[in-house]
């Protein structure tokens, strides 16, 4: 299941990782895009604004030279060119004259630099043209930018001028139109892109300088107010150089304009910077395809997360199935179940796998089965050798009781009758040891299976000390103490009481052997979590930890007569009840065997399932 | 025999020669005269301030109501519907003696009672009785002016009912529709005789251009001349009469000068003002420049005011100025000259260091303003003039120059006006228009006048 986890998240993250990359790279290449087109179409405009300024500018100088050439300007410089002529009655030919031309702009100046007559500002008559460093290098020369000064305001205008001379002065004739929302409406705007025009006056930024064409009382203009060009503007007119700046009219970033401000220059000396032209170009189309893009790209990312999962998850279950059908068959071996087998389909790694999988199990199997046998073998080649050494040692006896009597028979008759006896005595005592052998092993043959019952395991404790109470302390022999070392709070569990009276007496008759010089034997119970734990100590010679280790495996014995069949008996009782027996032991301080037992319920369930087992198997 | 005959011919052709003469400049009557005016008058009663104060107003009002006394051309008072009068106590009752059989339109006879209701209403300060048949007006103080101002216009005497007010005068109303059109007919029995004209149309709230182009091309046959066209027009071969300079055109300060710095203020607008350029451009040369209120024609001292522009000490006294007010300076715009102007005006004053904004709304703090000067007598124009600047007129009223120029330095010193121009008023007939003319306060006189048939 983790691997499958593992699996779809690598697939997930993979699908997820890809998609981003792929939007990332379709918005930067999309926004390459746009910032050339974006470049492309604001080098047209400006070139769009500059060839209708020419455009104005020659039609400009045409008018303004039609003007100077006209009659009443001729007529005029005629009358001027005499010594001491009025011009007062001119002072109005200039608006006449600028209505007739079609210009915003017309002024007659005579040759000292005073204004004879002007269409623009009637009033100044009189007053010198202050506008030029030298108006006769201005004149004949092609159109310029110029600020105009009114009077209640000041204006840019695209300005020419000519001369008219009939006599030894001239009169000038400057004449321009207004560079105004006109004007700019006269270009061809793209869609989302707009022209602005901030004329350059005073030290600061003043939003009533901003001409835009496209300005009207709607809501959308309120909410684009020509105070955010402030900035740009400043930065213009402290740079001198073309500048651009994304103006955020509002929250959305669909409204947002990037503006290039390029500066115009006045003509003159010191060219000094009249007006900043504000090309606008709408970042809606880019915004919205950038937002379409990331909607998309979320919209295909989620999908293919999803459908990345499901067929992850099936890829995953088909990849993974033959796995998990490896673990668990490797479980099912581990839990001793070695007929465990794993579906092969395919020919890939995996059903590779599982072949040798299977190949392994059944190598085992047969191992197992071969090494059942083998040990088999060797069991009843060690319970024959262990029965040969058993009745090998009554038969000697046996054999030369025998031949005893024989012996005895033939060379002194006399005496056969004592032999016979005698030998008749031996002989019923070695086929007596041979009975006991031989019961020995029945009963190791024929073990019961526990009956249990409520049982106080202090009770068969004290009876069993009771059983070897005679014999501890029996003439002949050193006497054993018996030490009782109980938890009388100990309550009672389930148990079969013959056969843990049986096992509890091996245990002791093997701590009487083990004190042949006497000492001290203690039967101590007490309570270990939910089990029982029962100790039988003794302070005899100890064991090795080679006998520890070996003590418990059947026909194995530390005594000359044993048959070492009886701390193999008691582990058999115990495991029967569900325990486990361990011993400690040091050589020459004594042993102590220690059972543990569980409780009642447990025994129950165990017994159960052990008399259902030994149902089963029989 | 021959000789006789020849000589007989020659006779006879002198005579009819002679006859033919004499004819071509005898009245003749009949004919209706066409006018066109530039005013919009909104009443026909001599008592409306806006009709008493415009040039066309008044001669519309001449044309059909009559005052107690007149002034001719050397401006002494004569008697019109007063034959005599009589003052007494030091010059502050004062009787006049009524003509008799003279009679309003409708053909009721003049009273001293019509005429005393009439004069009340032009003047309710004034306290007027009758006496028989002649009026008494009795003045809070000496007031040796009173017969120059009962022959102004506004107090000509009108009969007033529910319609319009009814005149004594040569011509009455036949149709009049209202700021457009005024048509009048002869009065079959004026007391001084039957005009000469069948009628007249005057055709009002007419441009200066529409009426010289109505007069080129003989729809009418008088008209008014703006001030600035009259020297063009003349060059044109035009017949044009001006009058003497009747027309005063100032700057009118809407408030006191209390402060020095504002007084300092106005003296250097006074001084920026460059009034050479201006007459010699705007108006093309018409009008006399001036600083004083009256015409030298009247006052005879006016060259005494200087009218030359002075930046130099116009700047000194802006300078005494630290904090300069934009002053708001107002001005008719229906007048296309105005505007020229007070523009003019402003830039002068921009040069001193002065803002001035144009403004052709009703409230400024500075007006440009053309005043008619209402009266030949001088002291009638003081006073006209003093009470447009809120001025109190002059009480010690005499015949002395020293008074009279008294008066008026006290009126310039107050600083509530600054004198720029008097000006003329011009007017152009056709060449049939007889026997018109322009008296010297402006008004026409068309008692007398005839249309001399233009076939051969």
């Amino acid at each position: 299941m983790i691997f499958r986890r593992k699996l779809l998240s690598v697939f997930a993250l993979t699908v997820f990782f890809s998609v981003a990359l792929i939007a990332g790279l379709v918005l930067a290449v999309t926004r390459r895009a746009f910032e050339k087109s974006e470049d492309a179409r604001t080098a047209a405009l400006v070139g769009q604004f500059q060839r209708e300024f020419n455009r104005q500018g020659e039609d400009i100088a045409r008018r303004v030279g039609a003007t100077a050439a006209s009659d009443p300007v001729s007529r005029m410089a005629t009358a001027l060119s005499g010594t001491g002529a009025d011009s007062a009655g001119y002072f109005d030919l200039a608006r006449s004259m600028a209505e007739s031309n079609q210009l915003d702009f017309l002024e007659f100046v005579d040759w000292h630099g005073h204004i004879i007559s002007s269409a623009q500002w009637p009033a100044k008559f009189g007053y010198p043209e202050n506008g030029f460093d030298n108006l006769s290098s201005a004149a004949g020369q092609s159109a310029f930018l110029k600020q105009e000064e009114l009077q209640d305001s000041t204006t840019l205008g695209v300005f020419a001028v000519q001369t008219s001379h009939a006599g030894e002065h001239p009169v000038y004739v400057i004449g321009g139109r207004r560079l105004d929302k006109n004007f700019l409406s006269s270009i061809d705007l793209p869609v989302g892109m707009r022209a602005l025009l901030y004329q350059n006056r005073g030290d600061r930024f003043s939003s009533e300088l901003v001409l835009d064409p496209s300005a009207t009382s709607s809501a959308l203009d309120r909410s684009r107010p020509p105070d955010k060009f402030a900035a740009l503007v400043d930065a213009v007119r402290q740079s001198h150089q073309e500048m651009t700046a994304k103006i955020q009219w509002s929250y959305d970033q669909a409204d947002d304009e990037l503006f290039r401000a390029i500066p115009l220059w006045g003509a003159g000396k010191d060219r000094p910077l009249l007006g900043i032209l504000l090309i606008g170009n709408s970042q809606r189309s880019y915004v919205e395809l950038k937002r379409h893009i990331r909607d998309s790209a979320l919209l295909a990312g989620g999908g293919g997360i999803v459908l990345a999962i499901i067929l992850s998850s099936w890829v995953a279950a088909r990849v993974t199935r033959p796995v998990e059908q490896l673990a668990r068959a490797a479980q099912d071996v581990a839990s001793g179940n070695w007929d465990a087998r794993v579906e092969v389909n395919g020919h890939d790694e995996v059903s590779q796998l599982a072949e040798s999988f299977n190949r392994m199990t059944a190598d085992l199997l047969a191992q197992k089965e071969r090494l059942v046998q083998a040990e088999r073998v060797a069991a009843w080649r060690e319970l024959a050798r262990r029965l040969a050494h058993e009745l090998k040692n009554p038969l000697f006896p046996l054999q030369i009781t025998v031949e005893n009597l024989v012996r005895s028979r033939m060379q002194s008759p006399e005496q056969f009758d004592e032999v016979f006896r005698e030998s008749s005595r031996t002989l019923l005592a070695e086929i007596s040891n041979l009975k006991t052998i031989i019961g020995r092993f029945s009963e190791f043959s024929k073990m019961p299976h526990p009956q249990l019952q409520a049982v106080q395991i202090n009770e068969i404790l004290r009876a069993v000390a009771q059983l070897f109470q005679a014999q501890l302390k029996a003439p002949g022999r050193e006497p054993i103490e018996c030490k009782f070392n109980l938890d009388k709070n100990l309550g009672a569990i389930a148990a079969d009481p013959e056969l843990l009276h049986r096992a509890l007496s091996n245990l002791v008759l093997n701590a009487m052997d083990a004190m042949p010089s006497g000492g001290t034997l203690t039967l101590g119970s007490s309570r270990s979590g939910a089990g029982v734990i029962v100790e039988v100590s003794d302070t005899g010679t100890g064991l090795t930890p080679e006998e520890c280790e070996r003590i418990f495996t059947p026909y194995y014995t530390s005594k000359q007569h044993g048959t070492g069949l009886g701390l193999a008996i008691v582990q058999s009782v115990v495991s029967d009840h569900g325990g486990r027996i361990s011993v400690r032991s040091e050589p020459g301080r004594g042993t102590t065997f220690v059972i543990e037992l569980p409780d009642g319920s447990a025994a129950s369930q165990e017994s159960a399932l052990t008399s259902d087992a030994s149902k089963s198997i029989s | 025999m021959r000789l006789i005959v020849w000589r007989w011919l020659a006779v006879s052709s002198l005579l009819i020669a002679a006859l033919a003469l004499q004819a071509e400049t005898r009245p003749q009557y009949g004919g209706t005269l066409h006018i066109a005016v530039h005013a919009v008058p909104t009443s026909l009663d001599p008592a409306d301030s806006l009709t008493a104060n415009s040039f066309a107003g008044r001669n519309i009002t001449l044309l059909m109501f009559e005052t107690l006394v007149t002034t001719d051309d050397s401006n002494r008072v004569r008697g019109l519907l007063a034959t005599s009068w009589q003052a007494s106590s030091g010059n502050a009752r004062w009787q006049f003696h009524l003509r008799h059989n003279v009679k309003f339109h409708d053909g009721t006879a003049l009273t001293a009672e019509i005429a005393a209701a009439s004069l009340r209403i032009s003047n309710p300060s004034w306290k007027v009785a009758t006496d028989g048949d002649s009026l008494v007006i009795e003045c809070d103080g000496p007031d040796s002016e009173l017969p120059a101002e009962l022959a102004q216009s506004r107090n000509a005497i009108a009969k007033r009912s529910l319609d319009n007010p009814i005149g004594t005068g040569p011509f009455h109303i036949v149709d009049w529709q209202l700021g457009k059109k005024l048509t009048l007919t002869a009065n079959e029995d004026y007391w001084r005789g039957r005009p000469f004209l069948d009628g007249i149309e005057i055709e009002m709230g007419k441009s200066f251009r529409d009426q010289l182009t109505a007069l080129e091309l003989g729809r009418v046959d008088l008209v008014e001349v703006a001030l600035e066209q009259a020297h063009r027009v003349s060059l044109e071969g035009r017949r044009i009469v001006s009058s003497a300079p009747v027309e005063l055109l100032a700057l009118v300060f809407t408030r006191d000068a209390q402060a020095s710095e504002e007084r300092s203020l106005r003296e250097a607008l006074a001084l920026s003002i460059d009034r050479a350029s201006i007459r010699s451009v705007l108006l093309q040369g018409s009008g006399q420049a001036t600083g004083g209120v009256l015409p030298n024609w009247m006052s005879g001292y006016d060259f005494v005011f200087s009218t030359d522009a002075d930046l130099v000490r116009a700047r000194h006294a802006r300078e005494q100025v630290r904090t300069i007010p934009t002053w708001t300076l107002g001005y008719d715009g229906s007048d296309p000259v105005a505007r020229l102007l007070a523009d003019r005006i402003a830039l002068n004053g921009k040069d001193a260091g002065l803002a001035l904004q144009l403004t052709s709304a009703g409230t400024s703090d500075i007006r440009l303003m053309r005043i008619p000067l209402p009266s030949a007598d001088p002291w009638i124009d003081i006073a006209e003039v003093s009470a447009i600047c809120r001025i109190p007129p002059a009480k010690n009223k005499s015949t002395s120059i020293e008074d009279l120029y008294a008066a008026e330095q006290t009126l310039l010193t107050a600083q509530r006006i600054i004198p720029l121009f008097h000006l003329p008023v011009s007017y152009a007939a056709a060449p049939t228009l007889q026997d018109w003319n322009v008296r010297p306060d402006g008004t026409l006189t068309m008692a007398d006048v005839w249309l001399r048939s233009s076939k051969p």
